[in-house]
């Protein structure tokens, strides 16, 4: 497949065939080397045939191959006269990030280091299966509300609302287009990890690039932080799988053809779009409100093992953001202000300072971006930058550099494990044997990942992060 | 009968062949389930059925690996020791025994689900072949 060169971190694939747009990845040639040994570019170049596509199907710098889009893709497509693709957003609806701050350094978790990990280890359900912190009967609700429906249920603050994307709650959430087999799914599910690239990842800000923005998001040098990524587990998964199913017969009925099966969409304006934007609208409910909950636990882990209540253990919220969403923005569109419908695959919402749907005192500043690295490396906090090429969007991880099958033949997982605790990272994993599969040697350098995120205008960084403790299914 | 894992940057997936449609979805579900957690043949107590009619062969492979992904996360088994009968062109009865989650180790991230991404079902000379790729 042709790639051109268009600036220092911006490839093009050009339009060919049945390509609506051009292809267009944000990556370094170090990165892109990676890029060409998979089928990834194939995939920003399938996404590109899809109707009502405006500019460029686009991926970000941690792009890798994944199932119909490729993982990093963010395509827009035009609401009046565009599809949907719930493969643009992924079975996990709502995969996402959160970020918590605290009053606790360095040293006062080495001081009680097995006591913080023992209560997370012994609180945070995780894994396959059933098994969760919050009860079933309040699923209904919280598909209508979100995390406001588990703050009023006596999990979190309050004022954590003000610090998620969409204040937790995704507006158009349409509960009656959950089926039975998904609700069935995630009933025993809201307030848990689950399992495989999921973690609650213990940290300390390492580097402060940005003082000013670190500042207003919260955070300062040597202040331990806690990370948590997951999304809607098996409510999600079902969701997804429901309606890819439902728009493969429905395609055709629309007219429409795709070049991968797992691209199946339907017009934005279309019975079968509406129910799947409603359906997914509740279904990323579900994992704002199970992102909340876990963070409500890992507070009252704190304030336990510090002996301290968990108003005192400053565990404010920095920052709550999605990595598989379709959301309905405002953005201009060869001179014209175009409502679109943004599918992020593996890929976060970036605005910039002075967006409106940022708090207000993240104005001057722009959107958190919090992009996880591997359980050995770093992560990072970035921002949003003002003029952002990728329909305020940016990277969402470090991204994988090999295959799971590969990863785990490279170490065994009580191996991986040796090695972390070693490096003073404590490990408290489900299942040993899973850990190779998410080694550091299986993703990229999230530094370099995070250095043309910059480059490419996509978001700035703020600050650096690196692990002391993890918690996995 | 058996199956090869194929090697996939951030999922995973399976192909194998076998003389018939119904062998082919028998070995593809047993790789599927393998992929998390083997079953040993006759180890599981509980039976699960599940009957599936689709649209075509691709759909019924889709369409029955799903259906045993919601009847393992939701009754939290493993299946293996797959019957399978065709009771159609495109629809099939599957039989399986399950284990608890809780008494297996995994071996391998759960799945989320079944895509359709490089489905491939398709009768050859020498019988059927089947390829499924799966989110982890």
């Amino acid at each position: 497949m042709e790639l051109k060169r268009v600036s220092d971190v911006v490839w093009e694939v050009p339009r060919t065939g049945g390509m609506r747009v051009p292809g267009r990845i944000f990556a370094s040639d170090e990165l892109m080397e990676v890029v060409l040994e998979d089928r990834s570019v194939e995939q920003v170049a399938n996404v590109a045939h899809l109707p009502g596509i405006v500019e460029a199907s686009m991926a970000m710098p941690d792009i890798h191959w994944g199932y119909g889009f490729p993982i990093g893709g963010v395509a827009a497509m035009r609401v009046s006269d565009g599809v949907v693709s719930p493969g643009g957003v992924g079975f996990d609806i709502c995969c996402g990030v959160r970020l918590i701050a605290s009053s606790f350094t360095e040293a006062d978790f080495e001081a009680r280091r097995d006591t913080v990990m023992g209560e997370l280890d012994r609180r945070i359900p995780r894994g396959p299966g059933k098994g969760a912190i919050a009860p079933g009967s309040i699923v209904e609700e919280v598909l209508a509300d979100g995390a406001a429906a588990a703050v009023r249920h006596g999990y979190g603050w309050p004022d954590d609302l003000d610090r998620c994307e969409e204040r937790g709650t995704s507006k158009g959430a349409k509960p009656e287009e959950i089926s039975d087999k998904a609700l069935t799914r995630g009933r025993d599910q809201l307030g848990s990890l689950g399992a495989g690239n999921h973690f609650l990842e213990i940290q300390v800000v390492d580097e402060i690039v940005d003082p000013g923005a670190a500042e207003a998001f919260g955070l300062a040098e040597g202040m331990v932080v806690v990370m948590i990524h997951c999304g809607s587990r098996g409510l999600g998964h079902q969701t997804c799988t429901d309606h890819v199913r439902l728009m493969g017969d429905a395609m055709r009925r629309h007219g429409i053809t795709v070049p991968d099966r797992q691209l199946a969409c339907v017009p934005i304006g279309s019975d079968e779009g509406a129910s799947y934007l409603g359906a997914m609208a509740a279904a990323s409910n579900f994992a704002w409100a199970n992102r909340h909950i876990l963070a409500h636990e890992t507070r009252q882990a704190f304030a336990t093992a510090f002996g301290v209540s968990d108003t005192e253990t400053g565990m404010r919220l920095v920052f709550d953001v999605a990595h598989n969403l379709a959301k309905i923005e405002t953005h201009m569109i060869d001179g014209a202000s175009t409502e679109v419908c943004v599918h992020r695959k593996g890929a976060t919402r970036a605005f910039g300072p002075g967006h409106p749907d940022l708090p207000e005192d993240l104005q001057e500043w722009g959107q958190p971006v919090l992009v996880p690295g591997s359980m050995g490396t770093a992560s990072w906090v970035l921002r949003g930058m003002e003029g952002n090429p990728a329909f305020g969007s940016a990277a969402h991880g470090a991204g994988r550099l090999m295959s799971r099958k590969k990863a785990s033949r490279q170490a065994p997982g009580r191996e991986v494990r040796a090695e972390l605790e070693e490096a003073g990272i404590s490990v408290r994993p489900l299942s040993v044997g899973l850990l190779s599969e998410e080694a550091p040697y299986a993703y990229k350098d999230v530094d370099v990942v995070a250095d043309v995120c910059e480059r490419a205008n996509l978001a700035a960084r703020v600050a650096r992060v690196r692990p002391l403790g993890v918690v996995k299914g | 009968m058996t199956y090869r894992i194929l090697s996939h940057t951030a999922d995973s997936g399976i192909e194998a062949t076998a003389p018939t449609l119904p062998d082919l979805i028998a070995v593809l579900a047993q790789g599927m389930f393998d992929l998390m957690a083997p079953v040993e043949p006759g180890e599981g107590a509980e039976q699960v059925e599940i009957e599936v009619t689709s649209g075509s062969v691709e759909d019924l492979v889709v369409d029955v690996l799903s259906d045993l992904l919601f009847e393992s996360e939701s009754t939290d088994l493993l299946f293996g020791d797959f019957v399978v009968a065709m009771t159609g062109a495109t629809g099939a009865r599957v039989a399986a025994r399950g284990v608890p989650i809780s008494k297996t180790g995994m071996t391998g991230p759960p799945i989320k689900a079944v895509t359709y991404h490089d489905l491939a079902v398709e009768e050859r000379d020498d019988g059927w072949y089947g390829r499924v790729i799966f989110d982890v």
